[in-house]
């Protein structure tokens, strides 16, 4: 933008409305600015003015004019129809056309800074080892990699390389205020980048950060916040006595109710309230609400922290150095305890105070509880339960993210081959368990866990009702094509070519489901000169997911093949058949466990504490004036009428099949 | 299998997993409100009669069995 000098007659008016410079020299203005908006301003330094004419809308003025009042600016730029009033120090800031700077103590940047950008954090080993190193183009599957990945040297040297230069590429001295930003009634804000549409509102100390949001998806910054070294990307809110420090909130994160965080990373649609968090790597959909729920030196994804949920990292002997693995869709329940290093598999249920370590990453949907001292695996008792279906369904219907750019790339099949691979796995485990063990046994023995002799054919039986309905839903899936006019051979000819040996195993990089081929050509490409920027790391990542459907039928296909010994292609037509079968029974049987297991909402158990001095009729009237009945609930009926259509859609596929 | 002695060995299992006196079992006792079984100790209770009668039982209707007379039923549907 082209300035101009004051003219002196300007200069005359800015001094009666109560202005006064260091030097009027240095006061630059737009072309066409006018002073009749600019009142009892002390200019210092080099001050660059635009031009106030439009009126603006605040929560808590109304309409204001754009314009400059009460405050001391120095080395500052000011863009057209800003507002700047009540503002003690306003230095080294660029402030965006339209943006609001109201009453607020400082805003300031007091030295060169990278605001916030290649801040270290020490993410699941407090102790450190593990530095996470954030930006604001973060993604959570860059940050898998920087922490997971340290084994691989290159890919290290190149992510830490592109990161850094990036980072270096954000010193600036100059603050940066974006477009139709608000930044109302704070005290200190020193060394930051506010993005475009931001909230500021009431915050404490703001200090070495940015809040990168976009003008679709803000960030809002909320009353009473601390937070010191952080990054904050598009749509996260962070309200209500929040402290943070060298932390990395994600997209459409919610963080509020003086949660406190130190060294934690929550990617996309994290949500944190009350409690605290240590040293986390917090991956999409990581949940904590509750008070005294403290999650320390642990990688959650999709997960959710009951009341007093608590784990330790420290054995007093080296240091805080220990670290829990929860994979996806992990909970825990009230006032449960890990002593770190134990490990979760996908969409389990910890309850109880777990003293010993345990591995029990190879049974997902599992129940790990704690029976006198011991930790109890009960394996695939919660693929049946309401809350793993309800949660499967829940998420991908809250993804807050607005920004047309979404950082982390988020897959959310509860069957998938990662998932399904697993329970293969964990099959395998238990037959081989089962074959060893003696009728006499209460218990084996497994990794720090002691699993019921009894429950491992139960356990295999249920997983395989997961294996049934996720090869059932892959063929329909083909089937589906065929509608549009593909050929079912040359469908099932195509995903045979180059099946390979497999199944092959499968990544849950912090939500994205990847490959082994594809994680390795996507580490490849990062590897690659050409992948020269943090822009082209997204990029690859985004190709990377992208893979996701193809893989998922390849892999689809590897099982097959294992199971059948003959490719897709080759299989019979009543052996397709057999899998839309199995489909359907199993599909069925789940359906009426969830149901069977929904029902206990409903039961007499829960009805203690209704129709409080009543006799049973008003207890039940009371219950199902509040809860409803289990015939009239959402989800039960959504279940059922599911159930209904199995039948339709098994038929409809037989008939695309014959 | 006469139900007399279903009956016996359904008693047998459930006082075995639910650490408890045969006596104490009543035929129309519930599982859970009555006999105290959580949702693992119904799976165990079904994982046990599978064995106890060498019998594989259909997974969701084995779960809807509330009663040790439900049990004693259901599990004679399979002996018979």
């Amino acid at each position: 933008m082209l300035y101009r000098q004051l003219k002196s007659q300007e200069i005359d008016r800015l001094t009666r409305q109560g202005c006064s410079a260091e030097s009027w020299e240095t006061v630059l203005v737009h072309e066409h600015f006018t002073p009749e908006r600019i009142y009892n301003i002390r200019f210092q330094g080099k001050v660059n003015l635009g031009m106030y004419t439009e009126d603006l809308n605040l929560p808590d003025r109304g309409s204001h004019p754009a314009g400059l009042w009460n405050s001391t600016l120095k080395d500052c730029t000011i863009g057209d129809n800003a507002l700047i009033i009540n503002v003690q120090n306003l230095y080294r800031y660029e402030v965006s056309h339209h943006a609001v700077v109201d009453t607020v103590q400082s805003l300031a940047v007091t030295d060169e800074t990278r605001f916030g950008n290649g801040t270290e954090i020490e993410v699941l080993n407090e102790g450190g080892g593990r530095e996470l190193v954030i930006y604001d183009k973060l993604s959570a599957q860059i940050a898998y990699m920087l922490v997971h990945f340290r084994h691989h040297d290159t890919l290290m040297k190149k992510l830490q390389s592109l990161i850094r230069d990036y980072c270096t590429g954000k010193t600036c001295t100059t603050g940066y205020v974006g477009p139709y930003a608000q930044v109302r009634n704070c005290q200190e804000i020193q060394n930051m980048e506010i993005g475009e549409g931001a909230e500021v509102q009431g915050a404490l100390l703001l200090e070495d950060g940015s809040l990168a949001g976009c003008r679709e998806d803000p960030v809002k910054i909320g009353t009473g916040v601390i937070a010191k070294h952080f990054i904050v990307q598009s749509g996260s809110h962070i309200q209500d006595g929040v402290l943070l420090d060298k932390c990395f909130v994600g997209q459409g994160v919610r963080l509020g109710k003086q949660y406190s965080a130190e060294g934690s990373a929550f990617f996309a649609n994290c949500e944190g309230f009350h409690g605290e968090a240590v040293s986390v790597f917090g991956g999409p959909y990581t949940v904590t609400h509750h008070k005294s729920t403290l999650m320390i030196a642990g990688m959650f994804s999709f997960y959710n922290a009951g009341s007093g949920t608590n784990q330790s990292n420290h054995m007093y002997k080296l240091g805080p150095l220990h670290q829990g693995i929860l994979e996806r869709g992990a909970k825990t329940g009230s006032l449960s305890y890990m002593l770190w290093p134990c490990s979760v598999g996908a969409f389990s249920v910890v309850t109880g105070k777990h003293t010993g370590n345990f591995d029990a990453v190879d049974f997902p949907f599992s129940y790990i509880t704690a029976e006198e001292g011991k930790s109890q695996l009960t394996p695939a008792m919660n693929l049946f339960t309401v809350g793993t279906r309800r949660d499967s369904e829940k998420w991908p219907a809250r993804d807050r993210r607005k920004d047309p750019r979404t950082f982390d790339q988020i897959h959310f099949d509860l069957f998938n081959p990662r998932s399904i691979g697993k329970v293969l796995n964990a099959i395998s485990i238990l037959q081989d368990l089962n074959e060893k063990s003696r009728k006499e046994q209460e218990f084996i023995s497994y990794k720090g866990l002691v699993i019921k002799r009894l429950l491992l054919r139960t356990g295999i039986k249920y997983y395989k009702i997961a294996v049934a309905i996720y090869l059932g839903d892959i063929l329909m899936k083909l089937l589906d094509q065929v509608k549009t006019g593909k050929t079912l051979r040359n469908l099932l000819t195509e995903i045979s070519e180059d099946t390979g040996d497999g199944p092959e195993k499968w990544y849950d990089l912090a939500g994205m489901l990847v490959s082994e081929t594809s994680l390795n050509a996507c580490i490849d490409a990062i590897c690659r000169d050409d992948a020269n920027s943090v822009e082209a790391l997204l990029a690859i990542l985004q190709k990377t997911a992208a893979n996701y459907e193809k893989d998922n039928l390849k892999w689809w296909a590897q099982v097959i093949k294992k199971t059948y010994g003959k490719q897709v292609s080759e299989l019979k037509r009543d052996q397709l058949e057999q899998i839309l079968e199995d489909w359907k029974k199993n599909v069925l049987k789940l359906n009426n466990m969830i149901l069977k297991d929904a029902e206990k909402e409903f039961d007499p158990t829960s009805r203690i504490g209704y129709g409080l001095d009543g006799d049973e009729s008003i207890q039940k009237k009371d219950f199902e004036s509040v809860r409803g009945t289990y015939d009239g609930n959402k989800f039960v009926k959504a279940l059922r009428s599911e159930n209904d259509g199995v039948e339709k859609r098994f038929q409809e596929m037989i008939k695309i099949l014959s | 299998m006469e139900k007399k002695e279903v009956q016996e060995r359904v008693k047998k299992v459930v006082a075995n997993v639910l650490k408890m006196d045969p006596e104490e079992i009543f035929e129309d006792a519930n599982f859970i409100f009555d006999l105290g079984a959580d949702s693992m100790q119904s799976l165990e209770l079904v994982a046990a009669f599978e064995e106890e009668f060498d019998i594989e039982m259909d997974e969701d209707k084995a779960l809807s069995v509330q009663t040790v007379a439900d049990a004693v039923e259901f599990i004679s549907s399979y002996v018979s």
